[in-house]
Formats: C-alpha cells, structure tokens, sequence
C-alpha cells in the first residue's frame, strides 16, 4: 500500500471489505458492551427491586432518582437491551463484520461487488447508532415500549411521553436501509464473484450462512421498513394506521397489523441472527474434527429450506390475539415442520465429530457450545409453538430464557469460535489461549444457569417486563431464584471482562500467528499476513470442496487447500 | 433439600401455580410430555458429545477417516433422524394440542348456566362488568363491581369477552394456564371454570406502559350461592338515586362503557 494514501482513506472512509469488517467488529463489541451493562441493571432491578444500584454497576448515574431504578426507567432498559442486542450488537457482529471479511476471501474474489456501496452501508449503520445514542439525550429519555413497540403504546396516545419512540422507529428505519445496502451487496457477490471453480457447493458452509442470512435480509428488511414508516408518520403526524378504538378517530386503523407486519419480518430476523452461526459452526467443526462436514450438500439444503419456513411461520408470535383456530393451527403446523431440516443438520454436525481427530483448540470449545446451546434453545421452542402450551408460556420469563439461547447464547458462542478462528487473518496475531480457555468456562457455566433458570421462573408463571416481582403473592417465593440468576449474570459479565482484557491485549501483544495456524483448506488462509487491499493477486482457480481434511490421497498433511489438485479427485 | 432444590437449574423443581381449572391438566400434559420427550434427545446429544470427545480426541485419534458422509445409506439415516423427530415430538404434541383446542379452549359453552362477563382493561386497572338481573350488557342494572376485583362461581363456565380503553392488555391467569389480549377494535374471548374455590391473583401480561407491574386483580372462587349474594350486595352501575351521578370519570375510572354481547359462531 502506498505511504501517500492518508490513514482517512485506509482507516476511517476505506473501501476495502477487510477494513470495513473491522470497523463493524469494533463497532458491534461497543454495542454488545452497551447493551450487556443494561441486562445488568435489569437484573439488579428484578433480584434486588428497588434497592440502590452499587457504584459498580455504575450507580451514580440514578442519582437523581435517589440511587434507585424508576419504573420508567426500567421499561426503557429492557427495550433499549433487546433493541440495541438485535440490531446493533449481534447484527453488526456477525452478517456485519464475518460477511464483509469472509465472503470476498473465502470465495476468491477481489473485494465485495460493490466497494463503495459497502463504505456507505457502514456508514449509514454508524449514523443510525448515532440516532439511537442521540435518544439517550432526550429531556424524556429513550423509549419504553419494548423491543416490539407494539402501538398503541408506542404511539403518542399510549402515554410515553417525549420523543424517544419516534427516534426509536427512525434509528432502525436507518439502520435497516444499512443492512439492505450490505445485503444486496453480499448476494451479488457471492452470486457474480466466485473465483472460477468456486462452484455453490464447493463454498465453504459459513458462506451458506452468511449468503442465506442475506437473502433474508433483502426481502425480509424492507417489510419492516415500510412498517416503520408507517409508524413514524403515525408517532408525528397524527395518522391511524396502527390506532384504534377508543383513542381513534371515525374507526381508526389496526393495530394487529403492525403485529403481523413486525413477525413476518422478525421470525425471519432471527433466522438471520443464527444461520452465520450455523454456517460457521459447521465449518470450524469440519476444520477442528480434521474431516470434511459432514453431509455437507444436505446440511447446505436444509439450511435453505429453513430459509424458506422462517418466512411462513410468524403467527407463532401472536397465538393470543384472538387468531382465527384455523389459522392457529396452520401456524402450528407450519412451525413444527422446521424441526426436520434442523434436526438433520444437527445430526450432521454429531456425525462430523464421528472418527474424525478432534483438536479443543479455543475456536473448536466455543463451536462445541453452540451445540449445546442451541439444542436447549431448538428444543425448548418447541412449548412456544404449541398454541396450548404458549398461552400458558407467551410472555413469560420462559419466552425470554428461550430466545435468549438461540439468539444471545448461540450467538454469541458462534461470535466468539469466529472472533477465536480468524483473530489471526484480521490482526496477525493470536489470542492467548489460556485466558480464552477460563473465559469459555466461565461464560459457559453461567451463561446456562442464567437462561435455564430463567425458563424454570416462566414455567412457574413469572411474567416478564415486571418491574417489581414482589408485587405479586405468587412470584415471591420465586425471589431466591432471581437473586441467583442476577449473581450469575454478573459472573457471566465479569468474564466478559477478562474476555475483553484479552482481546484488547493479543491485539497489541498477542503471539504473532502463522500464515495457517489452524492448518485450513479455505481461501483465506493462502495468503500472508496483511492480506493486501484487492486480496487476491491474480484470481485463484478452485479445484477442491472447502473440506478435503484428510484425504488419503494427499501425503504428509491432513489438509489441503482448495487450489491444489489432489491425485485422483475430478 | 427444599433449599438446595431451587439451586439447582432445573425447569423439574420450580411448580407452576396451582391448578385449579377444569383444563389446564391439558396443558400441563402437553408440557410434560415434551419435557419427557426433549429431555430424552437432549440426553443422546450430550452422550453423543461426550463419547465423540473421549473416543475421538487428538490424541486418541490422531488419524480421522475422511468420509464426506454423501453416500446414500447416510442420506437415508439422516433424512430418518428427521422424520422420527417429527413423528414422535411434532405429530405427538399437534395432536395433543389440536385435540385440547377443540374440545376445551376453542369449543365456547353454551347453555343457561354460563357466566358471562365483560372486561374491559385500561392504564392500569381491570374494569370488570356483569349483566345484572335482565341478562343483557349495557343496560341500568348491569353490575360493575370496583376496580380489579373478579368475582366467579366454582364448577360454572365462564365466558370473558375483552377489549380495551387504550393500549393493548392481555389477561393473564396463572392458575387456569391461561392468557387472552385485549386490543383496541376489537373483542376477543376466553373461557375457562373453576374446580376450587380460593383468592387468587391475575395480571396484565402485556407491556402497557410503566406501571404494567402493578395492573393486578383479586380473583375470587366461591360457590354459586356465595357468588349470586356478592352480585345481589353490588349496587348497579345506574341506581334511581344517582340518576345524575356521572360516575368517576375525573378520577379516570370510565362508566357505561358496555359493549353489546358479541355472539360466537
């Protein structure tokens, strides 16, 4: 690179997908801070309710209200928790930084399709954190609707005063035409810029993920986007889309609709929160087990076919609205059938461990978490789609213990085994693998007492969003449970900490790392360290699938990479 | 023990409320049965996990078998793995479910003997209404008791028609399993009876607003004569010596906001 271009090109305003993927790295793990302390303050509000906040979790900022959490205050923690994770955190995270740096890499091309569009998408997605931390500043504060808004309470008329609803609804309008500007921008890539030879199924799995999350993206993001529209001009200028009844004027609109309008975009949603993961679980298992994934065309097929369920089954979200049977049922129906795709790629995944060499290096622990994990969290799904079971269970703390292990454990899992992986392709350097090995313990331990618990207080009827327990005779004998769930979230964040400590100090310090450290066959391990901006000198010629581990054919190695012929392989 | 119990992560040793409807056995089953059922591959997941990590590790196994796993005797295991998935959890739990749906939840009683009452949540308190004497919603003698408090017979039906005054509410009672929303526009319906007669809480299951937490009501069971006294002590909404008495509007407390009695098909 040359010394004349100015750090503002190469840094800040760069082109280049792999600079780009940093920023929304850093960008994310900022987000992912943020909003972590929140679900701290929450905690404590729920274990201790209405007790000061300790100067540890930051107390002086309640000064004003005499050290103590407000209701009101409460109810924009939680919203702005689950908003700020979602879109702002575990977005940005994964489809943000693993699809910019990964998918021009791993498919042998020169750069996203297009590069200037990818600045820009960045960069919208950064002024739409800027709109949300702006809220923060309001004389009303942020909004406390929940990460739903539902209207009317979202609405003028639902009596949250100020302005932080509507900020709410423009941040995220914002930061979805961000996502819609990387989306686009990944499917042509990958459909346009695979290397010759790069065939669909000679992709590397955690392209799957990646490429299917962004399909998502592209039809699912502008639904919601109109959605919020509708909903903004509904907060300041007084239309109805979305009021009804007595607050309504002549009749009004429905307020079932936004309902309708937020699931068929956010069952999708959370689809494209976890298929990266899935990608690159099945990857890195591929890559740690030393054998190629298993079933890997059928892993890729049912990761499509989900794809195709997530979009029909958003009536899940709404089983106590008063749904017509018939469509309850449907509904139901259509939601159990994901079962079958998921429940085959989770064998694949098993069976890739079969009689292959199992290294526990840190990435392979994080990735053998996401099992775990995300079988609690597939299976416990099952009481949300069973309308009999969800009218007992539907805003219950069992609903939040749930998702939060497909969406916060899963995610984050996946996050950490891709941040353990490519730490060495981003920054030239290792993490430190002892101080990786307490945090995956730690973080394990903790992170499932505190999600698991959290569905055994839903199972006895703990209803969520309550800002005080006690109010209620039949939560205070669960009192005991959430004091331990809240000492167990803040072991959970102290590990964070030490998490952060480490990626802070191999950043700067770290071992230096080898072109190959983890002996990989895919693209992006074939070129030295710092991969320079157009990656790849001459576009490479693919010959081999992504996880020839192994082979008997090729001596004094159990790896090879995908552009060198193996003896007797078409 | 008890206090080592609850220690323990463990969705088997925290209880549900107490039960004391004619139906919710049926969800408590559906919900046990799929404990039983998760729980049980849950458990070959993890054997399998931990037999993988003891048999294949590196150093026990430093030489992996390459196998793609394309053949089409693994095709034909994995596609079985699917199917008895959804055999013996999809097809079990939908049937139970369809099955309680249509003979309980979804199948209205009808007859002389229901109960019948409007609820009508606002920001943030239950307003509740019977008919009164003439049996029909919206006229002088319909029966509106305080704020919050719910009064049913034991061993009757009761059928709950719901909208709401402002935001969206749902009726959340623990200890008949059992939550419908209340939305702006339009009414929605419950049923559910009683086996046991007690004081019981229920609440909003709903974000409303800041004070959703304490949107809480007094249920109470009793037997049918206990229950006919209560709403024979209730003055009616419209008695002849407040004709001009215009309720509590200022303090916020709506009247006369009946709404006429939605047949269900």
């Amino acid at each position: 690179m040359s010394s004349s271009k100015s750090i503002m090109s190469t840094h800040i305003f760069s082109t280049d997908h792999k600079t780009i993927g940093k920023q929304f790295l850093f960008f994310g793990i900022f987000f992912l801070l943020f909003g972590g302390f929140q679900a701290l303050l929450i905690r404590w509000q729920l274990a201790y309710p209405e007790q000061p906040v300790p100067w540890w979790l930051l107390g002086f900022l309640f000064d004003g209200d005499g050290g103590i959490i407000t209701p009101d205050m409460y109810n924009q923690l939680f919203t702005m928790h689950g908003t700020i994770m979602i879109f702002w955190a575990i977005t940005p995270l994964l489809i943000g930084a693993f699809g910019n740096f990964l998918i021009p890499l791993q498919i042998g091309a020169k750069d996203m399709a297009f590069p200037t569009l990818n600045m820009l998408s960045f960069w919208t997605f950064f002024l739409s954190g800027v709109v949300l931390l702006v809220s923060y500043f309001l004389p009303m504060g942020v909004a406390s609707g929940g990460w739903t808004s539902y209207p009317p309470l979202s609405l003028p008329a639902g009596g949250i005063p100020g302005l932080g609803q509507a900020f709410w609804t423009l941040s995220i309008t914002v930061m979805g035409v961000a996502t819609m500007m990387g989306a686009i921008n990944y499917v042509i890539t990958i459909i346009r810029l695979r290397a010759p030879g790069m065939t669909y199924f000679r992709m590397p799995l955690s392209v799957w993920g990646l490429w299917l999350a962004s399909i998502l993206n592209v039809i699912f993001v502008p639904v919601i986007a109109a959605g919020l529209i509708m909903l903004l001009i509904d907060q300041l200028l007084g239309t109805q889309f979305f009021l009804a009844g007595r607050l309504a004027a002549g009749g009004g609109g429905d307020p079932l609709l936004f309902q309708h309008v937020f699931w068929i975009f956010g069952h999708p949603e959370v689809y494209i929160l976890i298929l990266p993961v899935w990608g690159i679980v099945s990857e890195l298992l591929s890559v740690f087990s030393r054998k190629p994934a298993f079933g890997y065309k059928v892993t890729a097929i049912c990761m499509s076919t989900i794809v195709v369920l997530s979009s029909l089954v958003w009536g899940h979200h709404m089983y106590t609205t008063g749904m017509s049977p018939l469509l309850g049922k449907t509904f139901m129906f259509l939601t159990l059938l994901i079962s079958i795709p998921s429940s085959i790629f989770f064998f694949n995944w098993l069976a890739t461990l079969w009689r292959g060499s199992l290294h526990f290096d840190p990435p392979m622990l994080y990735t053998m978490a996401v099992i775990w994990v995300f079988a609690i969290g597939g299976l416990t799904g099952l009481y949300n789609a069973t309308v009999t079971a969800d009218i007992y269970l539907h805003d219950t703390m069992f609903v939040v213990g749930h998702f939060h292990y497909t969406m916060a454990a899963s995610v984050l899992f996946g996050g950490y085994a891709a941040i353990a992986y490519w730490f060495p392709r981003m920054f030239g350097r290792m993490l430190n693998p002892f101080i990786s090995k307490v945090h995956f313990w730690g973080t394990f331990i903790t992170i499932n007492l505190v999600f698991f618990n959290m569905m055994a207080l839903g199972y006895a009827g703990h209803h969520r969003r309550i800002y005080n327990p006690n109010e209620y005779e039949f939560l205070q004998p669960l009192m005991d449970m959430n004091i331990f769930i809240t000492i167990m979230a803040l072991l959970l964040g102290a590990f964070q900490i030490l998490y952060l400590y480490n990626f802070v100090q191999s950043l700067f310090k770290g071992k230096v790392a080898e072109t190959n450290p983890w002996k990989a066959n895919t693209l992006e391990w074939s070129m030295d360290y710092p991969i320079p901006h157009g990656n790849f000198e001459t576009i490479p010629q693919v010959v081999n699938g992504p996880n020839e581990y192994s082979h008997p054919n090729v001596k004094d190695a159990d790896w090879v990479c995908q552009t060198v012929k193996i003896e007797g392989e078409s | 023990m008890d206090k080592f119990k609850k220690f323990l992560p463990g969705i088997w040793f925290l209880d549900p409320p107490k039960d004391i409807s004619l139906d919710g056995y049926r969800i408590d089953n559906v919900i046990q049965y799929t404990d039983f059922v998760i729980t049980l591959y849950f458990g070959i997941v993890v054997a399998a996990i931990i037999f993988f990590v003891w048999r294949y590790n590196s150093r026990k196994h430093p030489h992996a078998v390459h196998d793609h796993g394309n053949q089409k005797k693994h095709l034909y295991v994995t596609v079985a793995m699917g199917l008895l998935v959804f055999f013996s959890i999809d097809v079990v739990i939908e049937s139970m479910s369809f099955k309680d749906l249509k003979e309980a939840f979804w199948n209205f009683p009808k007859g002389k003997d229901v109960v019948r009452i409007e609820i009508m949540p606002q920001q943030y308190a239950w307003n509740i209404r019977y008919p009164g004497e003439d049996d029909v919603f919206g006229t002088d003698d319909d029966i509106v008791p305080p704020q919050n408090i719910l009064h049913i017979p034991v061993n009757t039906p009761i059928v709950v028609q719901l909208t709401t005054y402002d935001v969206i509410h749902s009726l959340y009672l623990p200890n008949f399993r059992y939550k419908q929303d209340a939305t702006p526009g339009m009414v929605t319906a419950m049923w559910f009876q009683a086996k046991e007669t007690g004081n019981f809480e229920f609440a909003c299951a709903e974000l409303c607003g800041n004070s959703h937490f304490k949107m809480k009501g007094y249920l109470t069971v009793e037997s049918k004569d206990e229950f006919d006294n209560w709403i024979a002590s209730q003055e009616p909404e419209v008695s002849e010596d407040d004709e001009d008495d215009w309720g509590d509007e200022d303090e916020g407390v709506p009247t006369k906001w009946a709404w006429q009695w939605k047949e269900l098909k």
